[in-house]
């Protein structure tokens, strides 16, 4: 006798499930990550109490979420408009880049009053990114080129070359691989409390109009129905070159706006680092939340806090920074095994063993 | 123990949430049968196959499959059991080859020996030569003849067919299931099927034959269950049935085969193409030199065997498809390299061959498939940006009645995916219809449908030549052909060979050009040579 573990698709997602599963796998995620806090002799309920009810309930706290949100939002949406249409953004972290570079740039050189400067970096920003992610649609469109490889490449040619410019052309006079800070013109003003900037006012509008565009227009309709089939809508008279380089561009027009808030609202000036993945967490984020643009904000939410709180548990609580990370990592990783379970059921039973293992049948 | 039945389903009943697609259902199958499952579209079948399959569980009832009780879990455990399906949607790997679509899942090599090679090769190995070698045999055994190496894409339907079949076939079964298999086939290769299916039971297998062609029936099974609404009408020995009892049992009323079509006088011409020359998939040419031309509220049918260039015409004239020379004009426009989306805006409506692949969004609602056409027109409410969902709902509603759409709980809910196949073709034809349009291509509109799917569809081609509409109505069923065309055209390798008319020619003839492309061997010199 041995146990035998047998899968199988669910004909159809209990409704308990679908909105159970998320949240029981968060749970279990941060029931495996205590693991290793009590191995270093750390309450993991005292450090989960802080992360997720005192960090965020402080007013510093709820702005260090909100600011962190933000981008990955913007960056989640930016994988997950593309990801409608049936295509993977994997380029959000090297949208990113572009925009707050080309920002950045505008910040240091141009002599304008806050009221002009702010919207021109910010409009700068998003058309750099718009520009950087119609690369890998217009190649998809155009040439069929796998979108996935190439809009991964140009993010690591992204961030090559802001690392460069860092060293060089916009190196600051502090000798690191950073600019100088920002004029205060560039910054973003504070909204309420110093930690909070002005540009969380933008998660709202573009929560908004990105469910409307989806939901309400002409052209969301022809995103998600390719996304479904693209051979049918192309004989349906819907053109797949159109709607894969929109797509490209409205996803690298967030994640270059959020770039450049990131570095004037955050940092004050851009470095090498200033982005801790935020693209490539974004994936993670679309995956998450492909059930709708709300999704996608709790998913941006959620993250916001492990990341801001974290930062500070590090601290208070004296966990290594690494683990974290672990956190992070198990979560996500508990997420997409959820998806799994949602969709198949599992049995485990005890049964007699099968001589030669075979690979699964054929469906 | 001789005398029992292979397969035995008692009281098998299957619900998905409230609707009971199987209701205590119960029959069994004989060693060396042909059973066949007659019922229409949405009846169960399917289900009830699927379970045998292992790919539903029942929800209560009973399967006893070589005399021992089964609970199938997945394919696998009913493939060891010695149960083989071929579905009506075929399950290959369009990107793998032939070979490895057969092989999938088999990890069985041919190396047999006991030296450390040969085992490395049993755990690791992909063995080639063991597999190609065997599946010549049987491609050969059972007349199934296809290319091992050829990439699944390439090949058109009939051929995919053959490749399911051999891959249920490759795994040495007792039992193998149907669904509606000749759905996809022309009437030679029909009846080579049906000579597969004779050998296999000579050699001790049985057969559930899934169709809804009653005399397919009377051909080649021994008996018959008829299902309606998920409940075996009856159990019956075919010899003992009329074809009307059994269209009767199916439908549950008296099924009229007569349409009634009356000659729309024609003039102007809608559709007038030239000199068209287009290559498949492949990159091979498909088309050499097609000229058609088509009258408004003429039904010209297009015969021929499956892959003598159907699918590439039809392609080519709604622009999906790039032309390699030639000119295609619609109601006087000339829109020789139009997108697909201006030839629509010209009035064009099409039919694909292969509705799921082509004609639907599978996972998408039923009110976003219906839309597809008219979501950027006049008909709805709408701004250029913005789409009028409430208007396209309703539309979708409209639709759904007026063309009897079975199977939808709300338009907006309901993935099209889920209708069964009669019902999915009534909504696309309902959605290309409606738009009341110029020209009409029509690719094996009635394909793997039921009976009274058929009668429906067909009747709305008549009404809507009626309306003025000019039809191209591409098919291999020829009693189709002859039924609905003004005028018939046999296509062979990519030209038309032969043109006539439904009261110059018969069946036999139309098969004779269809499968060698040149007038039937007789002395008789009634028929026109062609072109």
């Amino acid at each position: 006798m041995s146990p035998e573990l047998t899968v199988e698709n669910r004909e159809e997602v209990p409704q308990w499930l679908s909105y159970g599963a998320p949240v029981g796998t968060i749970l279990a995620a941060l029931l495996v990550a205590s693991v290793p806090l009590l191995w270093l002799n750390i309450n993991p309920i005292s450090v989960y109490w802080e992360l997720f009810i005192i960090q965020p309930s402080t007013v510093s706290g709820f702005a260090d979420v909100l600011t962190t949100a933000l981008p990955l939002f913007f960056a989640g949406l930016a994988v997950y408009i593309p990801l409608k249409a049936g295509l993977w953004n994997i380029g959000a972290e090297g949208q990113l880049f572009v925009g707050a570079v080309v920002g950045t740039t505008i910040a240091l050189y141009v002599d304008l009053s806050a009221l002009l400067l702010v919207p021109l970096m910010v409009v700068a920003a998003g058309i750099a990114g718009a520009l950087y992610g119609a690369i890998p649609g217009y190649l998809r469109a155009e040439h069929g080129v796998n979108e996935i490889i190439s809009s991964l490449m140009l993010t690591f040619t992204a961030t090559t070359f802001t690392g460069y410019l860092l060293r060089g052309p916009l190196q600051g006079s502090g000798g690191q691989s950073a600019t100088d800070r920002l004029p205060d013109a560039a910054q973003l003003p504070s909204l309420l409390t110093p930690r909070l900037h002005v540009g969380v006012v933008l998660i709202v509008v573009v929560a908004i109009v990105s469910y409307i565009l989806l939901n309400h227009t002409r052209l969301g309709y022809e995103i998600v129905f390719i996304g479904s089939n693209p051979a049918a809508a192309t004989q349906a008279g819907i053109s797949t070159y159109k709607v894969y380089i929109t797509v490209f561009v409205l996803g690298g027009l967030l994640a270059g706006v959020a770039g450049i808030v990131e570095v004037a609202g955050v940092h004050g000036r851009l470095f090498e680092d200033f982005s801790p993945g935020y693209g490539f967490t974004a994936v993670a984020i679309a995956l998450l939340g492909r059930n709708g643009v709300g999704q996608v904000l709790l998913a941006a939410l959620f993250f916001g806090v492990l990341t801001a709180g974290g930062t500070t548990i590090a601290v208070t609580q004296n966990v290594p920074s690494a683990l974290v990370d672990v956190i992070v990592a198990l979560t996500i990783l508990f997420l997409l095994t959820a998806e799994f379970l949602k969709d198949h059921r599992i049995g485990l039973t005890w049964g007699r063993s099968e001589a030669d293992p075979q690979t699964g049948g054929s469906q | 123990m001789a005398s029992d039945p292979l397969l035995e389903i008692t009281d098998v009943t299957k619900r998905f949430g409230d609707v009971v697609a199987n209701d205590k259902i119960s029959f069994s199958v004989d060693r060396g049968e042909v059973h066949a499952l007659l019922g229409e579209n949405g009846a169960g079948k399917s289900t009830l196959m699927n379970i045998l399959y292992g790919l539903y569980s029942p929800s209560s009832g009973t399967i006893r499959f070589n005399g021992e009780p089964q609970a199938f879990e997945a394919p696998k455990d009913a493939i060891d059991a010695g149960i083989g399906m071929v579905h009506q949607h075929f399950m290959l790997i369009p990107r793998m080859t032939v070979l490895e679509n057969i092989v999938l899942g088999e990890r069985e090599h041919t190396a047999t020996g006991d030296g450390v090679v040969d085992r490395l090769k049993r755990l690791f190995g992909r063995d080639r030569a063991g597999p190609r070698k065997r599946l010549s045999e049987l491609a050969e055994q059972y007349g199934l003849a296809v290319d091992p190496s050829a990439k699944v894409w390439e090949l058109d339907v009939g051929e995919q067919q053959r490749v399911e079949i051999l891959k249920a076939l490759y795994r040495d079964i007792d039992l193998l299931i149907l669904d509606e298999p000749t759905a996809v086939l022309t009437p030679t290769e029909s009846e080579q099927l049906f000579e597969t299916i004779s050998t296999l039971v000579d050699e001790g297998l049985s057969v559930i034959f899934i169709t809804h062609k009653l005399w397919e029936i009377e051909r080649l099974a021994d008996r018959v269950t008829v299902l309606r609404d998920g409940i075996r009408v009856d159990t019956v020995e075919t010899d003992s049935v009329s074809r009307s009892d059994l269209a009767e049992m199916m439908v549950g009323r008296e099924v009229l085969f007569d349409i009634d079509k009356e000659r729309v006088p024609t003039g102007q011409t809608v559709l007038s193409a030239t000199g068209l020359e287009a290559r498949d998939n492949r990159g091979l040419p498909a088309l050499e030199g097609v000229d058609l031309s088509v009258e408004a509220g003429e039904i010209v049918g297009i015969a021929g065997v499956s892959g003598n260039g159907q699918r590439e015409l039809a392609e080519c004239l709604i622009g999906y498809r790039p032309l390699t020379a030639g000119q295609i004009t619609v109601d006087g426009e000339n829109l020789t390299g139009a997108p697909p989306r201006k030839i629509i805006d010209s009035g064009v409506s099409f039919i694909p061959e292969d509705r799921y692949a082509h004609g639907c969004a599978e996972t998408l609602s039923v009110m976003h498939n219906a839309g597809v056409k008219i979501y950027r027109n006049g008909e709805l409410d709408n701004s250029r940006l913005f789409l009028d969902y409430d208007g396209l709902e309703s539309y979708a509603d409209s639709l759904v009645e007026r063309f009897d759409v079975r199977g939808v709980t709300d338009v907006t809910r309901t993935p099209a995916g889920t209708l069964s196949g009669g019902n999915l073709q009534k909504l696309i034809l309902g959605r290309e219809l409606a738009r009341a349009p110029t020209l009409l291509v029509a690719n094996q509109p009635t394909r793997g449908v039921d009976v009274g799917a058929i009668e429906h569809i067909r009747e709305q081609l008549v009404d809507q030549q009626k309306d003025g509409t000019g039809v191209v109505l591409i098919s291999e069923d020829l009693d189709e052909i002859l039924d609905l065309s003004d005028r018939i055209l046999v296509l062979y390798d990519g030209a038309f060979v032969y043109e006539t008319t439904p009261t110059a020619t018969n069946k036999w003839e139309l098969g004779v050009y269809m499968s060698t492309g040149s007038a039937p061997d007789t002395d008789e010199q009634l028929i026109p040579e062609a072109q």
